[in-house]
């Protein structure tokens, strides 16, 4: 009998062990495998997109360095960078300053407030972009940089609010209390108490909105002219017509780029405890 | 509940900006939106609800609608399914184990939705990484068709959904007792019990959180859907985008947004709101 | 590919500019034309070829913006006012003419395009002019399927589960579409044929693009290996190492301009004036139909390199390809894309 139960046990467990085993596997590597892919096929020698690579080559990252060929490239490179470094600024600023306003408020309107800044992470954003389209050139507003930027800034502020909601929601308000009772003035206690405790979730978030802007195609499908290509758009137009390999280098990058910024952020804010 | 904190009035002005910003760039634009889809007609001169009894009393157009949420609970099945094992395991690990986890979590964040969209064309294709694989595992005789399939959408949106999933999952884990587990089972439970009974049910708020945002997140999937979906399976943002930029149909387009968004919101409320009552039933 | 272009942009240069390179002029641009490309080949071969001699020239500064024949049109259509999303427009007959009937496009001035001589007076109206000419057929592996013969070959068992289709999102998807329809006994009004053939073929099909644009990647990772489309795309697909052969079709080619317009609101027609006639230049069009892109001339006063007279004969033989009347479809499209939509859905 006790035999049985043992049995029994052993089988739970190792059914439990093997079938999570399997998923998790699973989950690896639909995660991570098309990343490790994409940066196979950059260092391909072939001049398709193809898997396994014949052999090894730096010839997409010359082509895409050549300044006069991959001009384009460039140009949207750089504006995705500026539009991402100004959404993240104003975005930051409104959402910290959104954030401190409603901690911990219950009225109906800071709710309502509340449950408006973050709406933009459920809707669809072709919808947005259509609708901010129209909007646009409706009000007569014409130039495409700053449009992309606030079109971004909508669609990925609630990442930014979100998070430093949280790292303000772990203070304890007790802390601001004897801080005012101790006579420091509102903006001191701030700076002194609050902003310390919090700035890793400002930091965690910044980079998200960062991330997220760099990454968005659909306000800037719809928000974008001649002069502002932006990169995601630009990579899609280069896949879709020809698989170009130079956006696997393009890739191979911003991998390089990103895993710079993320260990630095890890470094200063410790990002991993701060995305929730 | 806690006793309300009494806040100095002039804290609330803080939020004026970002409300203002919401208003004039979030909400006024929508409300556009709602207006235009009243129109009759592509040129938005004569009022009239035709976008709408057009779209609504056509059979196919529902379809692709309960496709699209449909398309929606799949992904979200299936994240589920792939998410918990990933969750599980962090549970069990040392701290050093789940700092790793935790970057895998992030790499597919590393680089653009659009390229990581593109690879699995080159992973999924007939002569693909899959179907070579397959092949000469001698699981199937001959290649299988998985691009512009249902199944090759789901596994190619999977990849983008899944660190959606995993980051408020992996954070109620963080803040779970292992005590809880140890004691389940040290009273015998088994793992299957112990997951069932005392894991799911504490980890529902942040699963909460996660399934509202891959479910959202997978049914305006504009890139994923056109790309890996093909012609063949029809999403309501494609429908956006094709009425928009092929047949420039402004009204048609902004009342099939309506419609989606309401759609969405519908969807995204119940899930809010189940997630909300299981919140209640672990405290109370 | 440099190479290519190298000796594109020599031919280019070599031919017309030498009098501008002799007597520089400020180098400075006294003013820009944004001018809308198709993405990909076409603005690439106009930023590499076009724009250096439009800068030499005149003094023109040439902004493209990547955007497919019905973007264009929707982007200008959803800026109804204020400054316009670009100056010039390139477009095919469908999205071309409903340009004109929304009144997106200003009327030329043919006494600012002196390079008109010599273009087919059938490229030219009131309201733009053909740039190019664009050949519709098939392609296909030869190392992997049999050289297709007609349109009804699509359909046929041996190429079952190789074939590519797409619908009428893009110009040449659409006259694809037609030309099969005819193959099967229908016409430019009777579409069922089309829809007939591709309800029987759509279990055994290869890929259903959502657009055209979609069908070079499906090719080059081998989920396909025959689908139609026009010479530039196999040209370019060729020039990265694709094995891929163009055929015509037995029943013929359909054949259509690229056209150049003016935005009715651009500030700067007079340049966009200019613009235009640079593109229409014999030395310009001569190195523009270089493979890849392969540019089919409009201008007769080009003698048609060998590549593109082993496809077409001669300017002559060009004219009597199969031409569709867009005034027909246009109005059809809109119900063709939703029945479309509704026969392929899985």
């Amino acid at each position: 009998m006790a035999d049985g139960a043992r049995r029994g046990l052993d089988l739970d467990l190792w059914s439990y062990r093997i079938l999570l085993g399997l998923l998790g596997m699973l989950a690896l590597v639909i995660m991570v495998g098309p990343v490790l892919i994409v940066l196979a096929i950059s260092f391909t020698a072939d001049s398709s997109m193809r898997f396994p690579p014949s052999g090894f080559s730096l010839r997409w990252y010359e082509a895409l360095f050549d300044p006069v060929r991959s001009s384009q490239i460039h140009r949207a490179a750089i504006n995705t960078v500026q539009v991402g470094l100004w959404a993240t600024a104003i975005g930051t600023l409104l959402a910290l300053l959104a954030a401190l306003a409603l901690a911990r408020a219950r009225g109906v309107a800071a709710r309502s407030a509340d449950t408006l800044f973050v709406t933009p992470l459920m809707l669809p954003q072709i919808s947005f972009a259509v609708a901010a389209l129209v909007f646009f050139s409706m009000i007569g507003f014409e130039a495409a940089k700053p449009a992309i930027v606030i079109g971004h800034v909508v669609v990925c502020v609630p990442l930014v609010y979100k998070t430093i909601s949280a790292s303000l929601s772990q203070l304890d308000p007790a802390l601001i209390e004897s801080s005012a009772s101790l006579g420091a003035s509102r903006l001191r206690t701030f700076r002194r108490i609050t902003l310390p405790i919090i700035l890793p979730g400002i930091g965690a978030g910044a980079f998200l909105l960062f991330m997220a802007s760099k990454d968005n195609v659909a306000v800037s499908l719809f928000l974008s002219d001649a002069r502002t290509n932006m990169l995601p758009i630009r990579m899609w137009q280069m896949l879709e017509g020809t698989l170009d390999v130079r956006v696997a280098a393009v890739s191979g990058v911003l991998i390089l780029a990103t895993l710079v910024l993320m260990l630095a952020m890890e470094r200063f804010v410790r990002i991993s405890d701060r995305l929730r | 509940m806690a006793a309300r904190v009494t806040m100095p009035e002039g804290r609330f002005m803080l939020a004026f900006p970002m409300l203002l910003f919401f208003g004039a760039f979030f909400v006024a634009p929508l409300l556009l939106l709602v207006a235009v889809s009243f129109f009759d007609d592509p040129d938005i001169t004569v009022p009239g609800l035709s976008q709408y009894t057009g779209f609504l009393s056509d059979a196919f157009n529902w379809r692709v609608l309960g496709q699209t949420l449909l398309l929606g609970v799949k992904v979200v099945a299936c994240t589920t399914l792939l998410a918990y094992p990933i969750a599980l395991l962090f549970l069990a690990a040392g701290p050093r184990l789940r700092r790793v986890l935790l970057m895998l979590i992030l790499v597919p964040l590393l680089t653009s939705v659009v390229v990581r969209t593109f690879a699995w064309i080159v992973l999924l294709s007939r002569e693909g990484v899959v179907n070579s694989l397959l092949l000469s595992l001698g699981i199937v005789g001959a290649p299988v068709q998985l691009l512009h399939t249902e199944l090759g959408l789901i596994i190619a949106l999977m990849q983008i959904e899944l660190p959606l999933m995993l980051l408020p999952l992996v954070s109620v884990m963080a803040r779970l007792d292992p005590n809880v587990v140890a004691a389940s089972q040290a009273l015998g439970a088994g793992s299957w019990r112990t997951l069932v009974r005392v894991i799911l049910p504490l980890s529902l708020p942040g699963y909460a959180a996660g399934v509202l945002l891959v479910f959202a997140s997978s049914t305006a999937a504009f890139v994923s859907q056109s790309v890996i979906g093909g012609g063949r399976l029809i999403y309501m943002p494609l429908f956006v985008y094709q009425q928009a930029t092929t047949l420039y149909n402004w009204p048609f387009a902004a009342a099939i947004s309506v419609i989606l968004v309401l759609a969405i919101s519908l969807v995204a409320f119940g899930i809010n709101h189940l997630g909300r009552s299981a919140r209640g039933n672990i405290h109370g | 590919m440099t190479d290519r272009i190298g000796r594109r942009a020599a031919l280019a240069t070599g031919g017309l500019a030498a009098a501008a390179v002799l007597s520089p002029r400020k180098a400075a641009a006294s003013s820009t034309v944004v001018a809308a490309h198709y993405p990909n080949t076409w603005e690439t071969a106009y930023r590499d070829v076009v724009a250096p001699v439009l800068q030499q020239r005149h003094q023109i500064e040439l902004v493209i913006t990547p955007l497919l024949a019905f973007d264009q049109v929707a982007r200008a259509l959803a800026q109804p006012r204020g400054r316009p999303p670009f100056d010039c427009f390139c477009l095919d007959p469908g999205p071309r003419r409903t340009a004109i009937e929304r009144g997106l496009v200003q009327q030329i001035d043919r006494a600012k395009l002196p390079n008109l001589q010599g273009v087919s007076p059938g490229y030219v109206d009131e309201w733009g002019v053909g740039v190019a000419m664009q050949v519709v057929g098939i392609a296909y592996n030869p190392s992997r399927v049999e050289k297709p013969t007609g349109w009804r070959d699509l359909f046929e068992p041996k190429y079952h589960r190789r074939v590519a289709i797409t619908g009428f999102g893009s110009t040449f998807g659409t006259v694809a579409m037609i030309e099969i329809a005819k193959a099967f006994g229908g016409s430019e009004t009777n579409m069922e044929p089309a829809f007939e053939a591709v309800r029987r073929l759509l279990p055994n099909v290869g890929a259903v693009a959502l657009n055209s644009a979609q069908l070079p990647s499906l090719f080059q990772q081998g989920q396909i290996d025959i689908f139609y489309t026009n010479t530039n795309n196999v040209a370019a697909l060729k020039a990265q190492g694709v094995n891929i052969e163009f055929v015509q079709p037995d029943t013929g080619c359909p054949a259509f301009a690229t056209t150049m317009h003016i935005h009715a609101r651009s500030t700067v027609a007079n340049e966009a004036h200019q613009y235009i006639n640079v593109s229409l230049d014999p030395a310009i069009q001569a190195a523009l139909q270089e493979p890849p892109p392969m540019f089919i001339p409009t201008q007769t006063r080009t003698p048609l390199a060998p590549e593109v007279a082993a496809l077409v004969g001669s300017h002559d033989a060009l004219s009597r390809f199969i031409q569709h009347d867009w005034g027909v479809i246009n109005p059809q499209r809109s119900a063709w894309i939703e029945r479309f939509n509704r026969e392929v859905r899985a």
